[in-house]
């Protein structure tokens, strides 16, 4: 691990772009990037970890300069439901990101505007998409507001999720909490320099969030073999309260 | 120390876990009811999804009343015959009462409808049992009278049995009634059904406060394997991490609560059970009528 971030960081600062993943958008340069660990497992035991990203963001830097990176969940679709005095309104998103982790340098927060987060995909407000027909609906902003303030609720969206160092050269360390309750899946981490209010290199790596053990045992029997699981769970409710009236017996 | 949780996709302090479990294990054995009326809403304060809490309290319901009644089973205090008749009832009722539900959910009427049909009867059951039961306090302490005028329907009726363990002479429709009635009530109302079944079965036909108790616990312990494999196999809701800790506690509990049971009279039970009940018709009032509702809420969708 220690040998790999290593090697890592010297191919990062010598400004190596051989591990970096093609970025989305053609008008800005790519980023050199890598993530210490491309796929993380979890377990029984998994109490939420933490995802490390080195970047070198372009040369030349100035006070303005600075990194902001997100980790972004599997979409789902959702519905947000308003309680009105006339009944319940409904708006569906038909792809949302379950898990919007995100986080800046201070100098990014003070001049990049929050169009320019929106527009190069920072801006967690901005991620979850309706039906094309609503996309020009005047209550849009106030449907995702909603959406947002009820994921941060349940802590998976975190709006100063990340950490980041600045090293020589401009190479940058970001660590990103990856939150507890965070759904298995394909993750995006994304990163995007900035110089004086615009983005000047964006990054997209990709994060596996996968099952292991135990964990992935009982969920695929659960999803897989539903009949089985369902024997296995009434097994283990006779099983205890046997064991439970035995030991009663026994003192 | 926390673990993850594989379905509800959390993590918790198996501690806290353990002590709730135990709690409600112990309510369990000490009444005769299931506990899920309770275990439900205190794992979804915990954090826990309302479809994981609502079909893993009912795997944790069955180990506990396999546990609960076990003692009242050496002590012949579980009149199956009773039981068997009233279970009848009750799958049939909840068959019912599964279409029932169905169509509230259609007609969006099912969130209010359940509220306030829990309020009316968790009120109206409470309340009786605690008058009745500081009336006998105040007086010989034991059962409610054998005879009375309130049961007399239980004696008219044809097709007559014996239920020596009840000490009962009554008709088996009764039973099948009431069973059919808490069944789908119990659908209806997404639990057991044991906090309305035990005090229809001691006013409603006589049985004897310590014969219920065991009685009710066999019952549940048929209802909850079949909502524990339906929940578990047809909609993958039951966290099996979360049920067997969960268990621990519960098992424990129950055993405790059957022996605390024991060393109070059958008035004191029925008090303290009037109590609980009208407690939980309390919060459901408070939440019906002064807690804030959350202007949006989501849903995942289709």
């Amino acid at each position: 691990m220690i040998a790999r971030l290593l090697s890592l960081s010297l191919m990062l600062a010598t400004g190596s772009s051989a591990i970096a993943q093609p970025a989305t958008s053609g008008d800005r340069p790519f980023m050199p990037a890598g993530l210490a660990q491309e796929s993380i497992e979890v377990t029984v035991n998994f109490t939420g970890s933490r995802v490390v990203l080195f970047a070198n963001t372009p040369q030349p830097e100035n006070e303005t300069s600075g990194l902001a990176v997100a980790l972004i969940g599997p979409t789902i679709s959702q519905k947000v439901i308003r309680r009105t005095s006339a009944g319940e309104e409904v708006i569906e998103f038909v792809s949302a990101p379950s898990v919007f982790a995100v986080g800046s340098e201070p100098q990014v927060k003070s001049t990049v505007l929050p169009e320019t987060l929106a527009r190069v995909g920072l801006d967690p407000g901005a991620s979850a998409q309706p039906r094309a027909d609503l996309l020009t609906s005047p209550d849009l902003p106030a449907w995702r507001a909603a959406y947002v303030d009820i994921m941060e609720d349940e802590g998976l969206y975190v709006l100063d999720a990340a950490q980041i160092r600045r090293f020589d050269g401009g190479l940058h360390r970001a660590t990103i909490t990856l939150p507890i309750n965070a759904p298995p899946g394909e993750y995006r981490v994304r990163a995007v320099a900035f110089r004086n209010g615009e983005a000047v290199g964006e990054t997209d790596q990709t994060l596996t969030l996968a099952r292991s053990g135990l964990e992935a045992t009982l969920f695929d029997l659960s999803r897989q073999h539903g009949l089985v699981y369902g024997f296995v769970a009434v097994l283990l409710g006779a099983l205890v309260g046997g064991v439970g009236a035995w030991f009663g017996r026994k003192s | 120390m926390l673990i993850h949780l594989p379905i509800a996709q959390i993590a918790v302090d198996p501690l806290i876990l353990v002590t709730i479990g135990m709690l409600v294990g112990f309510l369990s054995g000490l009444f005769g009811v299931g506990g899920g009326f309770l275990l439900t809403p205190i794992l979804i304060f915990y954090g826990i999804p309302p479809a994981v809490a609502v079909s893993t309290q009912a795997n944790q319901v069955l180990a506990t009343s396999i546990a609960g009644v076990s003692s009242h089973w050496r002590d012949r205090l579980v009149d199956t015959k009773l039981g068997m008749l009233m279970l009848s009832g009750g799958f049939a009722g909840s068959t019912i009462g599964v279409g029932i539900f169905t169509l509230l959910k259609v007609f969006g009427l099912i969130d209010t409808t359940v509220t306030v049909l829990y309020i009316v009867f968790l009120g109206v059951i409470g309340g009786l049992m605690a008058w009745e039961s500081i009336g006998a306090l105040r007086g010989s302490g034991g059962d409610p009278g054998r005879r009375t005028r309130l049961r007399a329907w239980t004696r008219v009726l044809p097709m007559k049995r014996r239920f020596p363990r009840s000490g009962l002479y009554i008709s088996i429709i009764p039973p099948i009634a009431i069973g059919f009635f808490v069944g789908m009530l119990a659908a209806i109302l997404g639990i057991g059904g044991g906090f309305i079944l035990a005090p229809a079965m001691v006013y409603l036909l006589g049985v004897p406060t310590r014969v219920m108790i065991g009685t009710s616990l066999f019952q549940i312990i048929f209802l909850t394997a079949y909502v524990t494999f339906l929940q578990a196999a047809f909609n993958g809701t039951v966290d099996l991490i979360l049920a067997f800790v969960l268990m621990i506690g519960g098992v424990v509990g129950a055993r405790y609560g059957a022996i605390a049971g024991r060393r109070l009279k059958a008035a004191q039970l029925r008090l303290l059970l009037a109590l609980l009940v009208l407690g939980i018709a309390g919060r459901l009032v408070y939440e019906l009528y002064v807690e804030p509702v959350p202007e949006y809420r989501l849903e995942q969708a289709q």
